[in-house]
């Protein structure tokens, strides 16, 4: 008799769990365009619309570009704390504190522009480490959930700028939505494109150091070992709490300076008003889900789901709500989820136990 | 008289933390059940959604009479959402968390997206409240307290009650708590992990959805876009502070609601302070729920922290991880 039972394997191959994991989110959009099918909708069509959305227009590129920066910002904060086992869902509220500042120092101070540029981006890096300071500290010394700390700040963000925006730092003469003053200096084109900026390299270069770090320093070394278990961690003489604080505080200085260089690099984002922040967080999230702890992973992750949610905003447009992404994402993230711990598991065929005596 | 010592603005206060509480207590109770048996559901936020907006459905589109039927519309739904992640975490073992901000994402997508033609649309079959008439109506401490609808009772007596004896006082309850803490050895005593886990995240989720339909059969009453905002991460966040006991809970609910009532208290008496004009006032007011809860969950940790003798406030010791036979 041959019959098949499930294995655990106890050593997982990072390339099989990204297939698995890849593999799951194509499930889930299957799923999920079987779902439209049920309800009425023709997911062919949808496609087809997304894919002229993108490669039909001559700016679709730069479209999904331009969404994409802000979104690797947050991704990449959200796989740094994950390769540490901590979850910042706060990368949102992170990215608008980074906003809010860079905008306070924008409006407020008077200096040459390159002067003003590396202020700003100070200011936005710092406020996203600030940001996340309660969480990080909480969670280091007091074991506190960082989940719901962070998350529960995003709320608080979103208050600040909606303050902000119709308060103390009004446009007086703004008339279509309310929104802060803008900022005057912008970062310098990429030569050769219509509405792209050097903000393109900040992910980019980010991503890079990250792989970099984690490939050949003691830090992500270290970092590492933490994730995979805390206690062995400190029993080899690693601080902890501290490198988990660091981290944080990185993430959230990651994201912050995501809030500054889509303020001062994209076009037409430079106030704040309640629609500064598309849920850049989001998406980035579910980039940083898909890749795992990859950071080259991401960087391809991060411009498909921008891809997606660029197509969605023009689908938006064409009389296609764009809250079926935000249902697209949870029936993304399930699949991710399942496929993560279908890849622990391999299909083996049990001889039966004669068999396997007589085998022996 | 005592009462009548109590300060007027004080009890208005009151009055609208306690329907504004609701919400966070029929939601938090739902997550404690779940988060007793070991299981950790972020999607509150999603559930509430689905809740929500499956009563609008019922009591606009079918055109159900009865709010308790519509609630039970939006009970339902929740409850299969809550299926559907009961078996991806507890049979599939999937990452909790992952799972759970799955559901949460996906949830809110999909409520704001079937509530997109209802955005608005006034809800008239309503909750009514319970008027005891006779002396409760002479006394502004006892009219504070006394005139609400059923579900308020319900969520704040009934529920928390039923659940402590639940916990505490029947053998279900111990086994229950077994299972969150110690599945295997709950599994060894011949408790049926998998189903325990699988029978409490659905009624967790159940409550949830109760939490969002009594929003828009009560409280807002119609359906808007992100109906939840937040009321499901600080249910999550009041379990924490309310160290899983039903009353507590209850308690750090209340504490909310009391924020929120702030809030709407200053914008109706159009408060002026010497910094904060009325309406930075109420932008200042709106932060001041969130930043309320995450001071509420540093509590019971920072207590614990400083050598306070406290009762244990610490999670379930199984919570969130997924349990399987062969490899305990």
């Amino acid at each position: 008799m041959r019959s098949f039972r499930l294995e655990r394997q106890l050593d997982l191959d990072p390339r099989r769990a990204a297939l698995y994991r890849v593999a799951g989110a194509l499930c889930a959009l299957v799923l999920g365009a079987l779902v439209l099918v049920v309800t009425g909708r023709n997911p062919a069509w949808i496609l087809w619309q997304a894919l002229d959305a993108i490669f039909g227009r001559q700016r679709g590129i730069e479209g999904v570009v331009l969404r994409a920066i802000p979104i690797l910002m947050t991704a990449l904060a959200v796989a740094l704390s994950l390769r540490m086992r901590i979850w910042n869902i706060g990368s949102d509220g992170q990215f608008l504190a980074g906003a809010f500042a860079a905008v306070g120092v924008g409006i407020n101070l008077d200096a040459p522009g390159w002067v003003m540029l590396l202020a700003m981006a100070a200011a936005g890096t710092l406020a996203g480490a600030v940001w996340i300071l309660i969480p990080a500290l909480a969670r280091a010394y007091w074991g506190v959930n960082e989940i719901i700390t962070t998350l529960l700040l995003n709320f608080v963000a979103v208050q600040l700028c909606a303050w902000a925006a119709l308060g103390f730092w009004r446009d007086e003469g703004a008339w279509a939505i309310q929104s802060t003053e803008a900022i005057k200096d912008t970062l310098p084109k990429i030569p050769g494109t219509e509405s792209l900026t050097i903000a393109l390299l900040f992910p980019l270069v980010i991503a890079g150091a990250l792989w970099w770090v984690f490939r050949s320093t003691r830090a992500g070394y270290e970092i590492d070992m933490i994730g995979g278990n805390p206690k062995a961690a400190a029993f080899a003489g690693i601080n902890v709490p501290r490198r988990v604080v660091a981290v944080m505080l990185v993430t959230g200085a990651i994201a912050g300076l995501g809030g500054m260089i889509h303020l001062a690099g994209s076009p037409g984002a430079q106030q704040l008003n309640s629609g500064f922040s598309a849920q850049y967080g989001l998406s980035g999230f579910i980039v940083a889900a898909i890749a795992g702890g990859s950071f080259l992973g991401l960087v391809v992750g991060g411009f498909l789901i921008a891809g997606m949610f660029f197509s969605g905003l023009v689908l938006q447009t064409r009389g296609l709500s764009v809250y079926i992404i935000l249902a697209l994402y949870g029936i993304i993230l399930i699949g991710v989820a399942v496929g993560e711990m279908a890849a622990r598991y391999r299909l083996v065929r049990a001889e039966s136990e004669v068999a396997a005596r007589r085998s022996t | 008289m005592i009462f009548g010592m109590v300060d007027n603005a004080l009890l208005s206060l009151v009055k609208v933390a306690i329907p504004a509480s609701t919400v966070v207590v029929l939601c938090a109770l739902g997550v404690m059940l779940a988060e007793r048996v070991g299981v950790l559901n972020l999607g509150q936020e999603g559930l509430i959604g689905i809740g929500a907006v499956y009563a609008v459905i019922a009591a606009t589109d079918w055109g159900v009479g009865s709010p308790w039927i519509s609630m039970l519309v939006g009970m339902v739904a929740a409850a299969t959402a809550g299926a559907i992640f009961a078996v991806v975490v507890v049979v599939f073992r999937a990452n909790q968390i992952l799972t759970g901000l799955a559901l949460a994402i996906g949830g809110i997508g999909l409520s704001n997206q079937l509530g997109v033609n209802r955005n608005g649309t006034p809800i008239r079959t309503l909750f009514a409240e319970i008027n005891p008439g006779g002396r409760f109506t002479s006394n502004a401490f006892l009219e504070t307290f006394f005139f609400h609808d059923p579900i308020v009772y319900i969520a704040y007596i009934l529920l928390p009650a039923a659940f402590w004896f639940l916990l505490f006082r029947t053998r279900h309850g111990m086994n229950m708590k077994a299972v969150g803490e110690n599945p295997a050895s709950a599994d060894a005593a011949g408790v049926n992990v998998t189903w325990a886990r699988i029978g409490y995240s659905v009624a967790g989720a159940s409550l949830a959805g109760a939490g969002g339909a009594y929003m828009v059969l009560t409280f807002t009453p119609m359906w808007a876009p992100d109906i939840a905002r937040g009321r499901g991460w600080i249910a999550l966040a009041v379990v924490i502070f309310g160290a899983w006991r039903p009353f507590r809970v209850v308690a750090g609910a209340l504490l909310y609601g009391a924020m929120i009532s702030l809030g709407m208290t200053a914008q109706a008496r159009n408060w002026n302070l010497p910094f904060l004009g009325p309406r930075d006032l109420s932008f200042f007011l709106s932060m001041i729920p969130y930043l309320v809860t995450i001071v509420a969950i540093l509590i019971p940790a920072g207590a614990a922290r400083f050598g306070r003798r406290v009762r244990s406030t610490s999670a379930p010791g199984g919570l969130a991880v997924p349990y399987s036979r062969e490899e305990r």
